[in-house]
C-alpha cells in the first residue's frame, strides 16, 4: 500500500516537474527552430497540426538555413553590440564581485560605527524598483560628466547589482569558521590580506551565484543603456536587438535568429557556472 | 582562482577605465536628432546625407527603441538638461504641455510669421496636434511647438480579394453598419475567415472606434459635453455605442481572442487574408507591404450608424519633431525641419515609408491605398485637437465596460451606467 502510494506520488511529482520543464524549454527550442526557417515556412500552418506528424512538420525547419543568422549579424550590426555587451558584462560583474565581496566581508567581520544601519540601507535599496531610479541616476551621471560614457554605464550597473551581492557575500562570510581567520592572523595577515588570501577564495560558491545573477542582469539590461547613451555605437546587444526587431517587424525568423545570438552566450555562462550555483545555494549563500 | 589571476583582472580593469571607458564623443557642429521610428530610420539617414551635401550642415539621426524606453530617455534628458537639438515627444498632449511650461521646446510661431508659406504648406490638423490655442485647457502659452513630418488617420479596411471570392462587389464597401454586419457575416460563413479583426488588446484602438461611432450618433457637441460633464453617459447615444460592439459579437464576426490581441497580431491576420475587415491606421500600408505585398485591400470610412451627424475618424500628425529651446544650434535645427517638410523630401519619405505626407500639396508618388486614406483628411478628429479631454480613469472604465459588453457579461445600458458612475465620482472630487 505504502509502495503504491509512494509510486503514485512520485509519478505525480514527475509529471508536474516534466510539464514545468517542457513549458520552460519549449519557447527556447521553438525560438531556435524558427530561426532556421524561411518566412514562408514560418507562416505556414499545416492542416494536420493537431497530429504528431503535422506538429513536427510545423515545428522543425525543413532545412537548417543560416541566412537569418548572417543577415541578423551583418544588417543588425549585432557584432558591434555584442562586443559592447561582453565588455559591459565582464567589467560590471568584475566590479560587483570586487566591491561586494569587500563590503560583505567588512559587514560580516569588522566592527564599525553604524555597521548594521548601513547594511540595512543596502537591503532597503533592494526593495526599490530599478526603473524608478533611472531618471535620478541619469541626472547624477550628467552632473559628474559621465553620461554617454561606457564608464558611466558600467558604474551604474555596478551600483544596481551591489545590494543583492553584498547581502549574499555577507551571509556567506557569516557562516565561515572564524578559526581560519584566526590562523591567518597568527601568521601575520592584515584584515585586507585575510580577505584576499582566505575569505574570498573560500567564497567561490557565493562568487558563482553573484556572477551568474549579475551577468544575467547586465547582459539583459537595455533600458538604462538607451537612457544613458546618446551614441548608438555604445549600446549593448539587447538595445541593438530591440531596434533590429523594430526594423524587421513581421519577419519573425530573422528576429528569432537575433534573439538566439543574444541568448546563447548567457546560456553558456549559466552552464559553466551552474555547478557553483548549486554549491553556493547549498553552502548557505542563499540562506537568510 | 589563483592569486596571479586576480592581479591580471585588476590590471585589465584599470586599462579599460583609463583608456577606453570614459571617452564621450559629441560633435558640437552637427544637428543631433533623437527618434524612435524604426521604419523611417534608413530614410532619415539618407536625407541627412542629402542635406549635408546641399548645405554643408551635418545632421545626425539617432534611433532609440522601443518607444516607451525612448520616452523615458527624453524624460531623463529633459530633467538633466541634455536634450538633443531635435527630438520627438511621445504621449498625451499634457506631456507636451509640460515641456512648454518648462520652456524646453521652441515655439515655431515667429518662424511661421516670417514664412507664412511654410505654415500654409501643412495639413492644418497635422499642425494642430502640437499647437496650443489662446486660453487652452493646459494653461500654457499659445503657440506651435512641433513640426509634423507625416500624417495619419484610422479607418476601416476591407480585403477586396475576399470580397470577390464571396461574390461581393470589391468596389462597394459597406456604407452603413447594417451592411457591414451583413457583409462580414457572409464572408465569415462563406470563406471561413474572421469577419473583423483588430488589436483590441491595445484598448485605445477600441476606444477610438467607439468615439468614431459616438461622433456619428450624437455629434461632436454632445460627445465633448459628455467630457465636460454636461451630458450623461447614460443617454441613449452612448448606450447605442456600446450596443454596436455587442452586435458585432452576436453576429459572430469577431474572434474569441480579440480582446487580448495586439495590433501587430491583428495586422498579420489581415495581411495573410484570414480576416475580411479590419480597423487600422494609415501606418498599416507599410506593415502590409512588408507582410504581404500582394494584399489587395482598401480603406473605407467607418460604416454609418446614423445620418444625423457627420462621420469622424481619428487622425492627425503621425510624428512631430520639436526643437530644443536651449540648443545652441536652434536656428540650424529649425532650418533643417523646414527643409525636411518640403515637397521633395516628403515625396521621398512617402516612397520609402508608405506614410501619408504632412503637407497639403499632392505628392507625386502616392499609392492607391494611401490615396484613399488621404481622402479621410476632411473627417479627421483627435483628442489632441479637442478643447476638452476625458479623464484617464473614465476612459479606463469605458474600455473595461466595452470588454464586458463584448464578452456578454453586462448589457450596454449597464456598461453606460457604470461609466457614468465613475464620471460623476470624478466630477464630485474635482
Amino acid at each position: 500500500m505504502d509502495k503504491a502510494k509512494k509510486a503514485f506520488l512520485l509519478t505525480l511529482m514527475h509529471t508536474f516537474l516534466i510539464s514545468v520543464a517542457v513549458s520552460c524549454i519549449f519557447p527556447l527550442v521553438w525560438m531556435i527552430m524558427s530561426s532556421f526557417k524561411t518566412y514562408q515556412e514560418f507562416i505556414q500552418i499545416p492542416a494536420d497540426i493537431n497530429t504528431w506528424r503535422g506538429f513536427l512538420h510545423w515545428f522543425l525547419p525543413h532545412k537548417f538555413n543560416l541566412a537569418n543568422y548572417i543577415s541578423a549579424w551583418r544588417d543588425g550590426n549585432l557584432g558591434m553590440y555584442f562586443l559592447n555587451s561582453v565588455i559591459y558584462t565582464f567589467l560590471a560583474v568584475s566590479g560587483i564581485v570586487f566591491v561586494s565581496s569587500l563590503a560583505g566581508f567588512a559587514f560580516s567581520r569588522l566592527e564599525f560605527w553604524g555597521r548594521d544601519f548601513i547594511f540595512h540601507l543596502f537591503l532597503a535599496a533592494m526593495m526599490i524598483p530599478i526603473p524608478a531610479g533611472f531618471v535620478p541616476l541619469f541626472v547624477l551621471l550628467t552632473r559628474i560628466h559621465l553620461v554617454n560614457t561606457r564608464l558611466g554605464y558600467i558604474l551604474a550597473m555596478i551600483n544596481v547589482g551591489l545590494s543583492l551581492s553584498i547581502y549574499l557575500f555577507k551571509t556567506f562570510f557569516d557562516n565561515l569558521p572564524r578559526d581560519l581567520e584566526d590562523a591567518a592572523r597568527i601568521d601575520g595577515c592584515s584584515k585586507l590580506r585575510i580577505w584576499w588570501n582566505v575569505a574570498f577564495p573560500l567564497a567561490a560558491p557565493a562568487t558563482g551565484v553573484v556572477i551568474i545573477f549579475n551577468a544575467l542582469n547586465v547582459w539583459n539590461e537595455f533600458i538604462l543603456a538607451v537612457i544613458i547613451f546618446a551614441d548608438k555605437s555604445k549600446l549593448p546587444l539587447q538595445a541593438g536587438l530591440m531596434e533590429f526587431a523594430g526594423e524587421h517587424i513581421g519577419n519573425e525568423p530573422l528576429i528569432m535568429a537575433g534573439l538566439t545570438i543574444a541568448a546563447l552566450p548567457i546560456i553558456v555562462v549559466y552552464l559553466l557556472m551552474q555547478k557553483h550555483i548549486i554549491k553556493g545555494i547549498t553552502a548557505g549563500a542563499m540562506v537568510g | 582562482m589563483r592569486r596571479g589571476n586576480y592581479g591580471y583582472f585588476l590590471l585589465v580593469l584599470l586599462i579599460f577605465n583609463l583608456f577606453f571607458l570614459s571617452c564621450s564623443s559629441q560633435n558640437k557642429n552637427q544637428v543631433l536628432i533623437w527618434h524612435w521610428m524604426t521604419d523611417r530610420n534608413q530614410a532619415f539617414q539618407k536625407l541627412a546625407k542629402e542635406y549635408e551635401k546641399e548645405t554643408g550642415v551635418k545632421v545626425r539621426f539617432e534611433i532609440f527603441f522601443p518607444p516607451n524606453v525612448y520616452a523615458q530617455k527624453v524624460q531623463a534628458a529633459a530633467q538633466a538638461g541634455t536634450l538633443p537639438d531635435i527630438f520627438g515627444i511621445l504621449g498625451e498632449k499634457e506631456y507636451l504641455a509640460s515641456f512648454v511650461r518648462r520652456n524646453l521646446v521652441v515655439d515655431f510661431s515667429p518662424y511661421f510669421e516670417e514664412k507664412p508659406a511654410w505654415k500654409e504648406s501643412f495639413i492644418s490638423q497635422a499642425l494642430e496636434v502640437s499647437s496650443f490655442s489662446k486660453d487652452n485647457i493646459y494653461r500654457v502659452k499659445a503657440g506651435i511647438y512641433g513640426i509634423p513630418i507625416d500624417f495619419m488617420n484610422i479607418q476601416f479596411l476591407y480585403n477586396k480579394e475576399l470580397f470577390k471570392k464571396a461574390g461581393l462587389d470589391p468596389n462597394y464597401p459597406p456604407r452603413n453598419f447594417a451592411e457591414f454586419i451583413a457583409q462580414a457575416k457572409l464572408l465569415h460563413q462563406k470563406l471561413g475567415v474572421e469577419g473583423f479583426i483588430c488589436g483590441w488588446g491595445e484598448t485605445w484602438l477600441m476606444y477610438s472606434l467607439a468615439l468614431d461611432f459616438a461622433f456619428n450618433i450624437m455629434g461632436e457637441k454632445k460627445v465633448l459635453d459628455t467630457f465636460r460633464g454636461k451630458y450623461s453617459y447614460n443617454s441613449p447615444g452612448w448606450v447605442k455605442v456600446f450596443s454596436l460592439f455587442r452586435q458585432m459579437k452576436e453576429a459572430g464576426i469577431i474572434p474569441e481572442g480579440i480582446l487580448t490581441m495586439a495590433n501587430k497580431e491583428a495586422e498579420e491576420i489581415f495581411a495573410n487574408q484570414r480576416a475580411a475587415f479590419s480597423f487600422n491606421g494609415s501606418w498599416c500600408v507599410n506593415v502590409y507591404q512588408k507582410l504581404n505585398p500582394q494584399l489587395n485591400y482598401a480603406p473605407c470610412l467607418i460604416p454609418e450608424v446614423s445620418s444625423a451627424y457627420p462621420r469622424k475618424i481619428w487622425g492627425g500628425a503621425g510624428a512631430s519633431f520639436m526643437v530644443n529651446a536651449h540648443s545652441p544650434r536652434k536656428e540650424a535645427a529649425v532650418k533643417f525641419l523646414e527643409w525636411l517638410t518640403q515637397k521633395k523630401q516628403q515625396d521621398f519619405l512617402i516612397r520609402v515609408t508608405n506614410n501619408l505626407p504632412a503637407i497639403k500639396e499632392a505628392p507625386d508618388n502616392l499609392g492607391l491605398v494611401l490615396k484613399e486614406f488621404r481622402k479621410g483628411i476632411d473627417y479627421v478628429t483627435h483628442p489632441n485637437l479637442w478643447p476638452v479631454y476625458e479623464k484617464p480613469k473614465v476612459i479606463e472604465k469605458f474600455t473595461q465596460q466595452l470588454q464586458k459588453v463584448i464578452l456578454g457579461e453586462i448589457t450596454p445600458a449597464e456598461a453606460a451606467a457604470a461609466v457614468e458612475k465613475v464620471k460623476l465620482r470624478i466630477i464630485k472630487k474635482d
